[in-house]
């Protein structure tokens, strides 16, 4: 048989078997060729609207193109129309937990795990739904299940270690965190390499190669270790993006940084970041914190000073503001909120909200009408080095979970973090500090996806700091009562 | 015989359309041919004079057939159209007249003249100018600049040219003083303004026009007993007169008698029982007043509908779309990156801008500052609209607005927008509008949020103050009032709400793309707590509070716009959802204004 081109399956064209169809849209979808796999599968639809398989994969295709209710909807009718396999079941676990509907999450991934009592996937699945649902011991189960299975399932060990990191069980955790590189589908540290992962070892003669692995967050959280590991290392080399390039030029000075691994030096061993923490032995009382490591440059201090100054009011308190992080990141949803979900604080008398928001969800600056001015400086912000200058001249910064929490928590200023229900497991559990960043102040969801609770919390804790002058301004006090209508 | 008849103009000149409108200008013979049709002109004008139209008219056709461009011939049938009341085929003539000889000063001032009487202010305001280039002492091209800019809200500048025909005529003609009074009376200049009335009704006591001016300033200067006084005078002369009638109707609704506005307003219906569109305008916001809401709907909706067939004006949908869409495109952060920005002056008073659609609220927030010591009112300031415009020129870029601003990327205009701030600022005080000891002036031009991206270049520190208000009532307000604001959006419902809806997504694109330094104010929260309303505002600013804005209504300040009624009042709250009232009729609106309702934290109920 012809291998069909697309074009010649329009409507009353062809007949091809409906078997064959679907072979080529799963093969569209396995190569990523989605509005192709959506066509298809629409013209399968069309004249099989119970065609359980059509109906599942275009489930799939749907929750790949970000349309997750079109998913969940097409998920549901497959089920209605027999298809009751463990992997079908375990897509839809994922796009409920993608909805933030866990219970029924739960019940999905129970139900897979009944058809398929030895499936160590399906266990992994209710694993990472018990994480989400913050049930950490019956997380800790099901993956211990899963990997009686198969001892090697990445998964099933990454999840173990989120689960007991979170718990502060960091000695175990920190072990069973070095599967995450090996994870399907999971950004490769480096290029394939047969020089060994660094052991922690002093390290006289050849050069070490630090990776700065994982988001900016994670650069800038653990970038503290750098001089730890120039302790024990005569030549480091980093390897870095540029937008961080400057920040770690302050706590490394003496080490080589490039940008692409052709221009990586000779070197005798590696190491990411983000395994620094497991070499030197952290734990929660030892957490190295010596902030401020990362200082704002005076120069642009004092040039942002003077654009703040004839931008925002005198006399009003300079809030910060982040609602969003990157949107690519894997638990955005969870971790990420909406500008509009800040509403409350525009009622907060006497501050100026700044907000210091990058990327697609500034454009939420923009439907900003509370009480409280929002300035979108943002706009203005071309690095992490303006940042940090604006950084020194607010009073506070309220953000998500994102890289300019990291960052102004390493700088020693004054940070509310707000946590998704179920957090990363840095920020650890029942908490409102950390030892990563003394000056950081946690504010957890106390119900999931809902940050209504959480702005509440945050505007009661801003109106009583105000009242009590807890919280400096930068500007005259004397007029601040003004803004203040009293 | 029927394929015979000429394709006439559809003008109504009764020319051929090629001898008029489309008339080329390579296809006119040369002066020597047509030398023999001088003594046909000669007739023609002789017929005129003489009160014979009709050979008048024929004589002129037959010569522009062979000759369109005869000033003589033009100019007799210009005359005979104009008292034929065909204002078209006129204001075709005359324009041809000044086309063909732009030194012919008797039609250029004749031009700007019918050009005012439409409204078209910008082309009226060119050709006046253009009859003080050809004769800088002329009394009659000053009269005009006076009355043009008077009309286009630039009055300091109006009184300069009104006081050049004082001095060239050194006469005190009565209707020049009347004009000049209501310049005055539109700068807040009452006491000099009502002594110029005095004297002018003094030398010519029976002229409509001076004395309804005389009255409405008394009724703006809430001195109301005067201004009764005066109408009961002008009604003696004028018993029939619409104009008469409708400003004691408005009258008498200040002094809220409602009932009997509502009935000297009912009387000054013409001959055909018609009112015209400002008669019922004014008459649906009486009957609103006394609560009969459908009568009111009905007035407005007839007010608005007669206002677009007598203006022939509607809203310019694909201009808005263009300009909207071409700001959007142009102002990205990006390229707002690598664009400079104004250097701030020190030296004099700076702008506060307060945006906002027509009947948002602006005036009554300009009110409330400007009652500040430190705060004079701009009013109306068509200057950054005037920038707009001018821009490619004084960046002498071969594009238009806003592209054109692409030419601070060169060398040579690296301090362009110093030199725009600069315009703007030296009109200001041109306008008088710089106040002893204020350091700062308001800017409150409706609409001026479509140029927020130019504002904040010129201007990157100035405090921007955004007066939102319920959409839903802002438009029971547009279709309460008429205003030409927004490519004439207003004259239709539909096409305010679309206009609006246009608008407040442009600013919240500038809001996500460029860092201002702006403050949304509600109409709603001034008058729920106004003090703190104002308490934020000025702190906003960056002035200290200050009580006398409490009690703006003090202000003697008058307000030129249609709210000057009704910010001379302490706030009132009826005007607050009142949307309520005309659920039903304002439901086709809703598609179109829901999303903006929602996003400004509204509810429909």
């Amino acid at each position: 048989m012809e291998s069909p081109a697309p074009r010649a399956l329009a409507p009353g064209t062809v007949a091809l078997p409906i078997d064959e169809v679907l072979r080529i849209a799963n093969e569209y979808e396995r190569g990523s060729r989605l509005a192709d796999a959506q066509r298809l599968l629409n013209h399968i639809l069309g004249g099989a609207p119970h065609q359980g398989d059509a109906l599942h994969l275009a489930g799939v295709v749907a929750f790949r193109l970000g349309d997750i209710d079109t998913a969940l909807d097409l998920m549901v009718r497959s089920l209605r129309h027999g298809i009751d396999t463990p992997l079908y079941l375990r897509n839809i676990c994922e796009v409920y937990r993608a909805l933030g509907r866990l219970d029924e999450a739960l019940a999905t991934a129970q139900r897979a795990i009944a058809l398929a009592p030895a499936d160590p996937l399906c266990l992994h699945n209710q694993a990472v739904i018990h994480y989400h649902r913050l049930e950490l011991q019956a997380a800790l189960d099901c993956a211990g299940r899963a990997l009686r299975i198969d001892p090697s399932l990445p998964g099933a060990h990454f999840i173990r270690a989120e689960a007991l990191l979170l718990r502060g069980e960091w000695a175990e955790g920190w072990q069973e965190y070095e599967w995450r590189f090996r994870i399907p589908g999971a950004a490769p540290l480096m290029p394939p390499t047969a020089k060994p992962q660094w052991d922690g070892r002093p390290l006289i003669d050849g050069t070490l190669l630090l990776i700065a692995d994982q988001g900016f967050g994670d650069v800038i959280q653990f970038a503290r270790y750098i001089p730890w590991v120039a302790e024990r290392c005569s030549h480091v080399a980093i390897a870095a993006n540029a937008e961080v390039a400057s920040l770690l030029r302050q706590i490394a000075p003496g080490a080589r940084q490039f940008l692409r691994w052709q221009d990586a030096p000779d070197y005798a061993a590696f190491c990411p970041l983000s395994g620094l923490p497991r070499l030197a032995g952290t734990r929660i009382d030892n957490v190295p914190a010596p902030v401020p490591y990362l200082r704002a440059d005076p120069a642009r201090v004092a040039r942002w000073a003077d654009r703040l100054e004839r931008l925002v009011p005198r006399g009003f308190h300079r809030i910060g503001l982040i609602w969003a992080g990157r949107p690519t990141h894997n638990n955005d949803r969870n971790r990420s909120a909406l500008l509009a979900d800040f509403r409350p604080l525009g009622n907060v008398a006497g501050i100026a909200l700044l907000a210091l928001q990058k990327g697609p969800k500034t454009e939420q600056a923009g439907a900003w009408y509370g009480r409280a001015p929002m300035i979108n400086i943002g706009a203005e912000i071309a690095d992490y080095d303006d940042t940090m200058a604006i950084l020194d001249n607010l009073d506070l910064l309220v953000s998500v979970d994102t890289s300019v929490a990291h960052l102004a928590g390493a700088m020693g200023h004054p940070v509310w973090i707000m946590l998704p229900r179920a957090p990363d497991w840095r920020w650890l559990l029942d908490r409102s500090n950390t030892p990563w960043y003394p000056s950081a102040r946690l504010f957890r969801q106390p119900n999931a996806r809902r940050w209504d609770d959480v702005v509440q919390a945050i505007g009661e804790e801003l109106n009583a700091s105000l009242h009590q002058d807890a919280i400096g301004t930068r500007c005259d006090r004397k007029i601040s009562a003004h803004a203040r209508h009293e | 015989m029927s394929a015979r008849i000429p394709a006439l103009c559809p003008c109504g000149s009764g020319l051929r359309a090629v001898r008029c409108c489309t008339l080329q200008r390579g296809s006119l013979p040369p002066p020597e041919a047509i030398r023999h049709l001088v003594p046909i002109v000669e007739r023609a004008m002789q017929a005129h004079r003489q009160g014979a139209d009709e050979t008048a008219e024929r004589l002129c056709l037959d010569v522009l057939e062979l000759a369109p461009d005869r000033p003589g011939a033009l100019s007799i049938l210009y005359e005979i159209r104009k008292a034929q009341g065909k204002h078209q085929a006129a204001e075709a003539l005359i324009r041809r007249i000044v086309a063909f000889d732009p030194n012919n000063l008797a039609a250029t001032n004749e031009l700007a003249l019918i050009l005012l009487g439409k409204g078209s202010l910008a082309e009226a305001e060119h050709h006046a100018r253009n009859a003080i280039r050809v004769a800088p002492e002329n009394p009659r091209a000053h009269n005009l600049m006076g009355m043009i800019l008077t009309e286009a809200n630039r009055p300091q500048v109006g009184e300069y040219h009104y006081r050049r025909v004082l001095e060239l005529t050194d006469q005190r003609d009565p209707v020049l003083l009347a004009n000049l009074a209501w310049n005055l009376k539109n700068q807040g200049r009452m006491q000099e303004a009502r002594t110029l009335y005095q004297e002018s009704v003094a030398a010519a006591p029976k002229i409509r026009q001076t004395l309804l001016g005389f009255a409405r300033l008394e009724e703006a200067d809430r001195n109301f007993d005067g201004a009764a006084t005066i109408l009961d005078k002008v009604s003696a002369l004028f018993p029939k007169d619409q104009g008469v009638q409708l400003t004691r109707a408005v009258l008498l609704g200040r002094m809220r008698r409602y009932d009997e506005a509502l009935a000297m307003i009912d009387g000054a219906a013409g001959d055909n029982g018609q009112l015209g569109p400002n008669e019922l305008l004014e008459k649906g916001r009486l009957l609103d007043q006394i609560g009969r809401y459908d009568d009111a709907w009905a007035a407005f909706a007839e007010g608005k509908q007669l206002a677009r067939k007598l203006s022939g004006q509607e809203y310019l949908d694909d201009s808005a779309q263009q300009q909207i869409e071409r700001l959007r495109g142009f102002f990205i952060a990006g390229r707002l990156r690598l664009l400079p920005r104004a250097r701030t002056r020190t030296d004099m008073p700076q702008p506060i801008f307060i945006l906002g659609f027509p009947r948002s609220g602006t005036t009554l927030v300009e009110q409330t500052l400007s009652a500040h010591p430190n705060i004079a009112a701009g009013d109306e300031l068509p200057l950054i609209h005037e920038i707009s415009a001018i821009l490619p020129r004084m960046l002498a870029s071969p594009l238009g607005y806003p592209e054109a601003l692409a030419e601070l990327w060169m060398g040579d205009q690296r301090e362009g927008l110093d030199n725009l701030r600069d315009y703007y600022l030296q009109k200001v005080r041109q306008m008088g509008v710089l106040r002893q000891s204020a350091t700062r002036f308001t800017d409150k031009m409706p609409l001026n949020e479509t140029h927020l991206g130019l504002i904040a270049l010129l201007f990157p520190e100035a405090p921007l103050i955004h007066v939102l208000r319920h959409p839903l009532d802002i438009m029971v307000s547009a279709f309460s009032n008429q205003f030409t604001h927004g490519f004439f959006c207003a004259y239709d419902l539909e096409t305010a709400a679309r206009h609006y809806v246009r608008v407040m997504d442009l600013v919240q694109h500038y809001r996500a793309e460029m860092t201002l330094r702006y403050l949304p104010i509600r109409y709603e929260d001034i008058v729920a707590d106004q003090k703190a309303s104002v308490h934020s505002m000025l702190a906003f600013i960056g002035e200290p509070f200050d009580k006398a804005c409490l009690t703006f209504h003090n202000n003697r300040r008058y307000a030129r716009t249609a709210s000057y009624a009704q910010v001379t009042e302490p706030l009132y709250d009826r005007s607050v959802y009142r949307y309520r009232h005309y659920r039903t009729e304002l439901e086709p609106l809703l598609p179109i204004l829901r999303p903006v309702i929602e996003r400004l934290g509204y509810a429909v109920d």
